[in-house]
């Protein structure tokens, strides 16, 4: 199992072990798991040369921004949306969450078209925005349903005895749901973190400036810049792609595979 | 007059249900619509069409390619999809030791995206310098170039989505196998009946409903894959990987920017879905009670 286990994560090594090595070991046969002379010079390449049609550190950039942007928007509407669905009685309650979890089953490719219509309309093409709010937007319902769970579980006495000291909505939800909810409020910025830091299709047709591109984009673009010989900065900037999430899976390990099974039970 | 509070829950909803309904609800049937009309790329005007487009894919033979393709991409990779996880998880379930190491190694590709999984396999793969043919012509295997030739490149693409979705769906076993009860294996243990036949008595009935989900999720996946193919072979050789989601790109944003004629597929693409997925629902939910 061990053996399995070592095997399954051999690609990614050898992606790791390329983008260490000197362009003249790259190609040699055979293949080498030691980059021995190890060097740092494609990522150099990668990260500031200027002459790419794109660079990965700009591309970097742009997906943080966009990614932590989609977070904070989903993260802050579904729990918002979600309060009242779990924690209120109103007309059309179970209308709009029926609505919500049947819209999970929407393709993202189904509405691709006229969401690039919609967003050259606003003149949000190549834009942060055009690609933040398009993104929340996909996460919404899952987050709204993930959230929901977790708020019926709370107990009602907590709100009833806020509600007796004069609290209203606004600060039941700032002050006490908002605080006990960190576990899924996690779970699910990690999720909407994911979706967004690892799109391709939407970004691939909603940006066309190269200064504009998250990293997926730029990374496909270099696999077409570069030809079939020079794996060594498509290699480092595939590398330089996976950190963050990595980063993240290493601190929240736990947390991400609770999110990954919870996200299972939408179905 | 409205009573004090009243308003209140539309109020927390008006945020998230304004950018659902703008980006979600309102493309969805701006869709349908388009998908009657001529409108293309930077065309102002554009007229009804009636099923003129609907017309037009039942000749594009193209699009049937894709059909074909997209339906043998998902048939294909649904046996191992719903074995190599499952088989895993029963592996892992067991209590071995490095438990948390090997369900982070297999869920570590999952964390990556389609693109740097694209790459990654490219590189494996390539014919002349690249180690997966080197280690296949060590062991005696004859080789070949997997992507370029029209018979294996499907299934190279296979194989890179099982090492990207495995770990995903491993842990959705692993969640599955935890809520069967203990004493469901002891009293087979009681009775004799011990690992395999505990499997296929036990854990493969009573995993039904996680089968489902696994499956469902899957195709409904499976119908539109995109990345994968525009990294490894970009639909070739010939057409021979060509997938309905690509075909719809070209059509919208590369070759043709006719936005009608790609909004016709993306809704022939959502009505085999969703027939697709009710029947699943039918089919399998008769048989979830125990």
């Amino acid at each position: 199992m061990v053996g399995f286990a070592i095997l399954w994560l051999l690609p990614a090594v050898w992606v790791l072990v390329t983008s260490l090595k000197l362009t003249e070991n790259i190609i040699r046969v055979p293949p080498e798991w030691i980059p021995w002379p190890a060097t740092l010079v494609h990522y150099g390449e990668v990260l500031f040369s200027s002459s790419r049609t794109a660079r990965i550190g700009r591309a970097f950039v742009n997906s943080a921004i966009v990614s932590v942007g989609t977070v904070a928007l989903v993260v802050l509407t579904s729990a918002m949306a979600a309060y009242p669905l779990a924690r209120m009685r109103f007309r059309g309650r179970n209308v709009i969450f029926a609505l919500l979890v049947g819209s999970l089953m929407i393709p993202n490719a189904v509405v691709l078209v006229p969401q690039y219509i919609l967003t050259h309309r606003l003149g949000w093409l190549s834009t942060y925005q055009g690609l933040i709010v398009p993104e929340a937007a996909m996460t919404f319902a899952f987050g709204v349903f993930l959230l929901r769970q977790f708020f019926l579980t709370m107990p009602a006495e907590l709100e009833d005895a806020a509600r007796i000291d004069g609290a209203g909505p606004w600060r039941i939800f700032t002050r006490i749901l908002l605080p006990l909810s960190q576990p899924a409020l996690g779970a699910l910025a990690i999720f909407a973190f994911r979706s967004a830091w690892n799109d391709f299709l939407w970004p691939l047709i909603a940006v066309n400036k190269p200064e504009m591109f998250p990293l997926p984009v730029a990374l496909a673009l270099l696999r077409g810049a570069y030809s079939s010989e020079s794996y060594g900065p498509i290699m480092a900037g595939a590398t330089l792609s996976a950190l963050p999430l990595l980063v993240v899976f290493l601190l929240a390990n736990r947390r991400i595979i609770e999110g990954a099974r919870v996200s299972g039970l939408k179905g | 007059m409205v009573r004090r509070g009243a308003l209140t829950p539309y109020l927390f909803l008006a945020p998230g249900l304004a950018l659902f309904v703008a980006f979600r609800v309102y493309p969805l049937l701006d869709g349908l619509r388009l998908s009657f009309t001529n409108a293309r790329l930077g065309r102002a005007q554009y007229a009804f069409v009636g099923l003129a487009n609907y017309e037009r894919l039942l000749e594009d033979t193209r699009f049937h390619a894709s059909l074909v393709n997209t339906a043998f991409y998902a048939v294909a990779s649904t046996l191992p999809i719903l074995a190599i996880p499952l088989l895993l998880a029963v592996a892992l379930n067991r209590g071995i030791a490095l438990r948390t190491f090997l369900r982070s190694a297999f869920f570590f590709p999952f964390t990556l995206s389609v693109v740097t999984v694209g790459l990654t396999w490219l590189w494996l793969l390539d014919p002349v310098v690249g180690p997966f043919n080197y280690y296949l012509k060590a062991l005696g295997i004859p080789v070949r170039s997997w992507l370029a030739d029209p018979t294996t490149a499907m299934w190279a693409i296979i194989v890179t989505s099982v090492w990207w979705v495995t770990g995903y769906y491993l842990v959705i076993y692993l969640a599955g196998l935890q809520d069967i009860p203990r004493e469901l294996y002891e009293a087979a243990a009681l009775d004799g009946a011990g690992g395999a036949r505990a499997f296929w008595a036990i854990t493969l009935p009573l995993l039904r409903p996680v089968f489902l989900f696994v499956f469902v999720t899957h195709v409904i996946g499976s119908f539109q894959i995109f990345g994968q193919v525009f990294i490894l072979t970009q639909g070739g050789p010939g057409d021979a990987t060509r997938t309905v989601v690509q075909h719809l790109y070209e059509t919208a944003f590369q070759n043709f920017f006719l936005f009608g004629s790609a909004s016709a597929m993306a809704w022939v693409l959502f009505a085999l879905i969703l027939v697709f997925s009710l029947l699943q629902f039918r089919l399998l939910r008769g048989h979830t009670q125990y």
